[in-house]
Parts: structure tokens; C-alpha cells; sequence
């Protein structure tokens, strides 16, 4: 069990769960938008409108999810935005010339070397805070946005060009598993696996012992640069798989497509409760963080609130948690 | 703050700084006990004392960092009570850290007159009057200059051109010379000789007592908070300073000595870094061997760079007869070293995480089978653990924030006991924690070379070490340079040895 999970579902008293809700107040803001969004807007509540959240916010959930598990060891990555970026442009232009399959396998691959090679440069100049790990990720995602324009001297890549077969997008865009989309089994199975390896294995456990005191985890034989290299390579690999199904359903690829999801999916992981400074946190939170932020833009949108003052919205929603959990954190150490 | 004047008859005049019956206390240790003190103008003022021995704490106390629980503080008549930093400093004592306290990014000028620059004549008056300050302490420094370039020795002129811009009439000076060369030496106690002459009082703290017999006209040793003696150092020997610095009476504070030395099990033939020179080292299987040095002497840099914890490229290391290469931490606990680290807070705990998860941490690759950490296992270790070392937590999943530092310590101790180490390194294991759990501990230690394993103790407190250690040595400037047999040496005789370079 990871280290600070409130134990769900056992014997629960009133208090204990006023004490949680206190402590947790995403539950209560999650039921609140759903209460209030689908009294003011009917079509709310309609699966239809759930099916829509969770395509449009494929790719947001899969960053998400890696960016869970660096920001629990302590650090951050903002170059996704860029890796997802370039991913999509290398798989759409790969299709012609090695086939559909091989094309994914390629921009996975791409996924993962950009991630690897953010820790190396992490780990080789010994940045071990989380500042350094912002600007060097910083810098790496400028680098990857920029190989991306260059690689298709920034033009749009259009899927529905390719000559031939594109049969895996389409089904990852429109094809059902039983009653679930593909798209979201492929995200079920990342999240289960992403679970398991945080809760039960000796990675899992590095992971939050490095976000919780490096020099201690260190001192203890815990391997630290192994488990930077795993956090950025799995981040790198599931942007890859989400920059995978965002083609899929928009059906092209450009070159700076990435750039809104690196904010977007760190407001999540926070959001859903993760301590920022690390050794805190579960892919699990991520989940209803990012469940929270969809709610939130969905119901938006049905009430009509123009994009631009969402953007604001997402950014005075970040500020406020980052306010809320520095708070807790006070509290948690006094 | 609170400035009036005494009540009593006027101090006589030649006293500038009374410290009355001080008292300090934080929780679990008695920082300081009933001190008293008299400054007087144009003096050197020497305080001594082993770490710990409340020096910092008084002089924290006198640049109001800290509050005094009791007591009476006189500066030039006037009883100074609850006073900030800079209303000190503003009264005319300024004090000058070991650390030094200057804005890196900024440059010497504005340094001295940080924010007093309008009132300072703006820039080009700052800048003028810095001048003429460093020049008066003979300083060709450029005020111009940003204070992140210069020598340590450079930023010393500073800090005390800094001090003299207040019109000090006290200096503190917290071991200065920790970090200078023997000329950048030299030019310091010019310049103490200098303010000495300008009937500036100079409170110089130190553990070196070169320096003390050197150029420092009084001298109080404190120890465990009390002053034991104020003198003229033309009245006093350096073995006498040294047997009230450490003589204190030692009762049943420890449990017998083991007695259990067999074969050596761990040969340091030698280690040289830039602060250990050619280090050699033996231990034996059911020994405890003591380490007695300064702060900064190199004794926690030696077992860092044994453990793998800083690299170290010229090292060879022998254990159990064959040469090993301990390049990091997990390697010396693949080879069954252990550490119990200086800092506990930031080098031990993982504070956020339970008892049962700070237990198992050391020993987490052996509960891992195929990358899954058995849980139960691991509940189990973390229960033995807190059953044999008496840890007091209503159990293994409580958060180890909560727990008293004695049984964090014991937690820690746990950690390292579960992988059965062959050499187990104590670096301070009992820093502040109370004397109850410092029992347990010496207990424990007894019991694991009792049972074949060998320890490292590095205690700043001496009856400590003399106490539980089969043999000690002591390192100083980074060399071993003595070895004793605990029993028949003196602690005058081990601290002298310690102290040789000093």
C-alpha cells in the first residue's frame, strides 16, 4: 500500500469522513459540478456527453498519469507537451513508408528515447531538485518542438492522406471493446499497470521514497538515478501513447499540437491531490484530478463560457491548489 | 525590545557587557544554565567549549535570535530585553558568523550598508564610506566588487567593516578562523589587535587553543550550558582548560564496556580525499571502536567515504581479508556495511512515511521477489524491529513525524539491525535525544558485537565514547593521529590528541 493512502470502503464513521472530505476536498468539488452542471444543463447526464469527455480528453489522462509519477519522486517534466508533439508527426509520416503497426511502434519508441534522454541529462549534470528538473525539461521541450517543426518543415500532417491502411487509428478512435471504447481500455490497462507498480513493487516504492528524501533513500541503498531514468521513461511513453490516440481522433498531425497538454496534465496530477514537492501522491488521485478539470471544461462549455475565460479559469484553478496543498503541507509538518 | 535603565546601582564603568545568570532551555536539554559574563572595552574575550557546550546558543541569545527563558543582559548600563537582530546591531554588537552573512549577489558596498543606502548618502556615499571603513582595517578590497567572488578571508574584511559602520562596541566572532589559510589568519588577528587598540570588545569563540593562547586576553570554558571558569589566560595552562572543557562526572550513565574484540574484520589501508589524508583504520569483529575529533576534523568524511556516500577515487578498503570496491551506498550494504547518519531528520527519516516503512527500507531489495515488495514481510520486519528495540508507537503504520527523536532513532537503529550489518558506523546516534533512550542505544550497541557484529562510533560527547569504546582514535585535520585503550587513558590525554593541530 502506498504510503499515505486513506483507507476507502473499510468501516467509516461520520467523523473520519468529514475529516477525509476536509482533507480531500475533490470529492466534494467533483459532486458539487455534477449537481449543479446537470440542474443547469439536462444533457449533462446523458452517456452520450460521457463518451464525448472521455475522447476529448484522451491524450490528457495517458500524460497525466506519467506525469504522476514524476512529480511523486519530486521532480517534473515539462517537456511532454513537445514529446507528444513530435510523436505525432513521426507516426503519421511513418505509416506510408513502414506500415501502420511499425509506425506506432516507431513514435512509442520516439516516446521513450525523449524520456530517457531527459534523465540522462538529469541524472549526468546531478540535478537533483525539482527546479533543475523544470528548466532542463524546459529546454528539452523547446528542443523536441522544435526537431518536430523541422522534421515536417511545419506542415500538418493529415492521417486520412496515408495510402495505406489506417485501420488501428480508426479502431483506437471508434471501435468498442464490450461496452467500452478502445481508447478507454487502453487506458484502463495503463492505469491498472501503472497501479500495480505503485502500490505493490520495489520501483513503486523507490518513487515516493526518492520524493521523500533523497539523501535518506539514497543512504538506504535505494537506487535514485535508476528511478529517475523509469520516471521520465514512463513518462515519455505514455505521452507517446496518448500523442497515438489524439491522432486518432483528430485524425492529423502537427507539429505543435502538444504544447497545451504539458499544463494541462501537471493541473491534473495537483489537482487530484499529489503533493507538488513529492513523496505524497497516487496515479489513482490523477484520475479524479483530471476527472475534475474535464467536469469543469465540460460543463463550461454547456453553460456557454467562451475559451478565453476558461483559460483564465485553469489558471486560477492552479494557483488555488497549489495554495490549498501548500497549506496542507504547513499542517502536515507543524 | 525593552531598553531601560538598570535599576540597581550602575555596573562599574569599565564593564560594557553583562550577562547575569542566563538560563536557556529547549526541549529535553538544558542549552544553558544560570551563565554569567562580564565583557569589558578593548579586550579579547575567548569562550571555549565542546560542541554542544551552549556557545552558539549564547551568542544567538545576545544578537537576539533567540529569547533567554531567564537572566539579565546589561549592555553599557542599559538591560536589553527581547531585542531583534537589527536593534542589536544598532546598539553597537554585532556579530559575525561562522557562515557569514552577506548577500552573495550583491557587492561589497551594499553589503556594508545593506539597507541603510538612502540614509548612507545613496550610491556614491555608500560606496565612499565602505572605502574608507575597509581601508581603516588595512582592506585594499574594491567596494565594487560582488561579494560571490571574493575569498572567504575577503568577506570576513567585510563583515567586519560591516560591524564597524555600526559603530560596534562589541564584536562577536564565531570561530573565524574555521575556514581561513595561515596568512589570511595572520591578517585577522592584525585586525583584532586593531579594534582592540580602538577599545573595540572582541568576543571570540573558538575550539582552538592556539588561537585562544595566542592573542585572547580572558577565556570562559563552557560546558553543558554552565561556565566553569572565567580567567586570564596568563593565569591558565592549556591542560587545565582542556580538563574543564571535557572533566565532567560521569555516573551510571552506560552499561559495562563489551568485552567480545576478536579477529579484525575491516582494514582501511588507506584513503585520501581532499580533507582525509592517507587515513588507515582496522576494526575488529565485536569491537567497538571510538572516533574522537572535531567538528570538521574529517571524522564524518571518513565514514561517508567508506560507506560510498561521497566518492572517493583513492581508497582501498579490506574487509573480512579481501579487498572491496565500495563505490556506493548499495554497495557497502551489499556487503553488509551499515550507516546510521549524522543528521537523522535529513539524512535518516523519511518522515512522511511510517514506522514500518522506515524500518524496511535498508533491507527492502531482500522483501522483493520479481519486483513486488512482499507486504507482509515487510509488516513483519517492521514488527520484529519494534518489538527488539522497544520502539514506542501504537505501531508499524503510524507515521514515524510523530514519534519522539529517541524512537525515530531506535526506528533507524532497526532499519539497519534487520540486514544483521558485519560493520555498523554510529555517526551522533545519540544527538538529542534523552537519557533513557541513550541507554537503550548503549544497550544495543552492546548486543550487536556481543553478537559479532563491529561498530563505528563517532560521538562528539566524549564520556560517550570512552565509555562504550574497546579502543579509540582520534582524527584531526583529517589524519588518525592517536590511538588509545579508553579504559587507562585520560580524556585530557585523547582530547589534547584531538585538539594537536588545533
Amino acid at each position: 500500500m502506498s504510503a499515505t493512502t486513506q483507507p476507502v470502503g473499510r468501516r467509516v464513521s461520520p467523523q473520519a469522513a468529514g475529516v477525509f472530505l476536509k482533507n480531500n476536498p475533490i470529492y466534494l468539488a467533483i459532486a458539487l459540478l455534477v449537481i449543479v452542471t446537470s440542474v443547469v444543463e439536462p444533457k449533462f447526464l446523458t452517456l452520450n456527453n460521457f463518451d464525448n469527455i472521455v475522447r476529448q480528453f484522451g491524450v490528457l489522462v495517458f500524460a497525466a498519469l506519467g506525469m504522476t509519477f514524476v512529480i511523486m519522486a519530486g521532480f517534473i517534466d515539462l517537456s511532454i507537451g513537445g514529446i507528444i508533439s513530435l510523436v505525432a508527426v513521426v507516426t503519421v509520416t511513418m505509416i506510408d513508408k513502414v506500415g501502420q503497426g511499425p509506425a506506432i511502434l516507431v513514435g512509442l519508441s520516439v516516446g521513450l528515447a525523449c524520456g530517457l534522454l531527459n534523465s540522462i541529462l538529469i541524472v549526468a549534470s546531478g540535478a537533483l531538485t525539482q527546479a533543475e528538473s523544470l528548466f532542463i525539461t524546459f529546454g528539452m521541450s523547446l528542443v523536441y518542438g522544435a526537431v518536430a517543426l523541422m522534421y515536417v518543415q511545419g506542415v500538418t500532417q493529415f492521417l486520412t492522406y496515408s495510402e495505406t491502411d489506417i485501420s488501428i487509428f480508426e479502431a483506437i478512435n471508434s471501435g468498442q471493446i464490450g461496452i467500452l471504447s478502445v481508447a478507454a481500455v487502453m487506458f484502463l490497462v495503463c492505469l491498472a499497470v501503472l497501479v500495480v507498480i505503485e502500490r505493490r513493487t520495489y520501483m513503486g516504492r523507490a518513487v515516493v521514497l526518492t520524493g521523500g528524501n533523497k539523501v535518506a533513500a539514497r543512504l538506504a541503498g535505494i537506487p535514485i538515478s535508476k528511478t529517475i531514468v523509469m520516471i521520465y521513461a514512463i513518462s515519455g511513453l505514455l505521452s507517446a501513447i496518448g500523442a497515438v490516440v489524439l491522432i486518432s481522433r483528430v485524425t492529423l498531425a502537427d507539429p505543435t499540437m502538444g504544447t497545451p497538454y504539458m499544463t494541462q496534465a501537471i493541473l491534473a496530477v495537483v489537482v487530484g491531490g499529489t503533493a507538488l514537492i513529492g513523496g505524497r501522491g497516487s496515479v489513482l488521485w490523477t484520475v479524479l484530478g483530471a476527472f475534475l478539470l474535464i467536469l469543469l471544461n465540460n460543463c463550461l462549455n454547456l453553460l456557454g463560457v467562451s475559451s478565453y475565460v476558461q483559460f483564465m479559469l485553469w489558471g486560477v484553478v492552479l494557483i488555488a491548489v497549489i495554495w490549498l496543498d501548500a497549506v496542507k503541507e504547513a499542517r502536515v509538518s507543524s | 525590545m525593552v531598553v531601560a535603565s538598570a535599576p540597581e546601582a550602575p555596573e562599574a564603568p569599565e564593564v560594557l557587557l553583562t550577562i547575569n545568570d542566563v538560563s536557556k532551555a529547549f526541549p529535553g536539554v538544558k542549552a544553558l544554565d544560570h551563565v554569567t559574563l562580564e565583557i569589558r572595552p578593548g579586550r579579547v574575550h575567548g569562550i571555549v567549549g565542546e560542541n554542544g557546550a551552549g556557545k552558539s546558543t549564547l551568542m544567538k541569545i545576545l544578537s537576539g535570535v533567540y529569547e533567554k527563558d531567564s537572566g539579565e543582559i546589561v549592555f553599557e548600563g542599559n538591560v536589553i530585553d527581547k531585542i531583534t537582530p537589527v536593534q542589536s546591531m544598532n546598539l553597537g554588537l554585532s556579530i559575525i558568523y561562522q557562515e557569514l552573512n552577506l548577500v552573495n549577489t550583491m557587492t561589497v558596498g551594499e553589503n556594508i550598508f545593506l539597507g541603510r543606502f538612502s540614509e548612507s548618502g545613496g550610491r556614491a556615499g555608500v560606496h565612499a564610506k565602505a572605502k574608507a571603513l575597509l581601508k581603516s582595517i588595512g582592506s585594499k578590497v574594491s567596494t565594487y566588487r560582488q561579494v560571490s567572488e571574493l575569498s572567504v578571508s575577503d568577506k570576513q574584511m567585510v563583515e567586519i567593516a560591516k560591524a564597524l559602520s555600526f559603530d560596534s562596541k562589541l564584536i562577536i566572532m564565531d570561530e573565524p578562523s574555521s575556514s581561513l589559510t595561515a596568512d589570511e589568519m595572520d591578517k585577522l588577528i592584525e585586525i583584532i589587535h586593531d579594534l582592540k587598540s580602538k577599545g573595540i570588545a572582541i568576543i571570540y569563540i573558538s575550539h582552538k587553543l592556539d588561537e585562544i593562547f595566542g592573542f585572547c586576553d580572558v577565556v570562559t570554558v563552557l560546558r553543558d550550558g554552565h561556565v566553569i571558569a572565567t580567567r586570564d589566560v596568563s593565569d591558565i595552562t592549556r591542560s587545565e582548560m582542556i580538563s574543564m572543557m571535557v572533566g565532567r562526572t560521569i555516573e551510571n550513565e552506560f552499561p559495562p564496556r563489551p568485552d567480545s574484540a576478536g579477529e579484525t574484520i575491516l582494514e582501511i589501508k588507506s584513503m585520501n580525499t581532499r580533507k582525509l589524508k592517507d587515513v588507515k583504520l582496522t576494526l575488529r569483529k565485536g569491537e567497538i571502536l571510538g572516533l574522537v575529533g572535531l567538528v570538521g576534523s574529517g571524522r564524518t568524511e571518513l565514514v561517508r567515504a567508506l560507506f560510498g556516500a561521497d566518492k572517493v577515487a583513492k581508497k582501498s578498503i579490506y574487509l573480512e581479508g579481501r579487498p572491496v570496491q565500495i563505490n556506493s551506498p548499495k554497495d557497502a550494504i551489499n556487503l553488509g556495511l551499515a550507516m546510521v547518519p549524522e543528521d537523522r531528520k535529513l539524512q535518516g527519516l523519511l518522515l512522511g512515511f511510517s514506522v514500518e516503512q522506515n524500518i524496511s527500507l535498508a533491507v527492502l531489495a531482500r522483501l522483493t521477489e520479481y519486483g513486488f515488495i512482499n507486504a507482509k514481510e515487510e509488516a513483519a520486519v517492521g514488527d520484529r524491529q519494534i518489538k527488539a528495540l522497544n520502539v514506542r508507537t501504537p505501531s508499524g503504520k503510524t507515521k514515524i513525524r510523530t514519534l519522539s527523536g529517541g524512537n525515530q532513532q531506535k526506528a533507524i537503529l532497526g532499519r539497519w539491525l534487520e540486514m544483521s550489518p558485519k560493520v555498523l558506523v554510529l555517526d551522533e546516534p545519540t544527538k538529542g535525544i534523552d537519557v533513557g533512550a541513550k541507554y537503550e542505544i548503549y544497550l544495543l550497541m552492546k548486543k550487536i558485537v556481543e553478537g559479532g557484529g563491529a561498530i563505528i562510533l563517532i560521538s562528539s560527547e566524549l564520556p560517550e565514547v570512552l565509555n562504550m569504546s574497546n579502543r579509540v582514535n582520534t582524527i584531526c585535520e583529517g589524519r588518525i593521529n592517536g590511538e588509545f585503550d579508553p579504559v587507562t587513558a585520560s580524556p585530557d590525554e585523547i582530547m589534547a590528541k584531538a585538539f594537536e593541530f588545533a
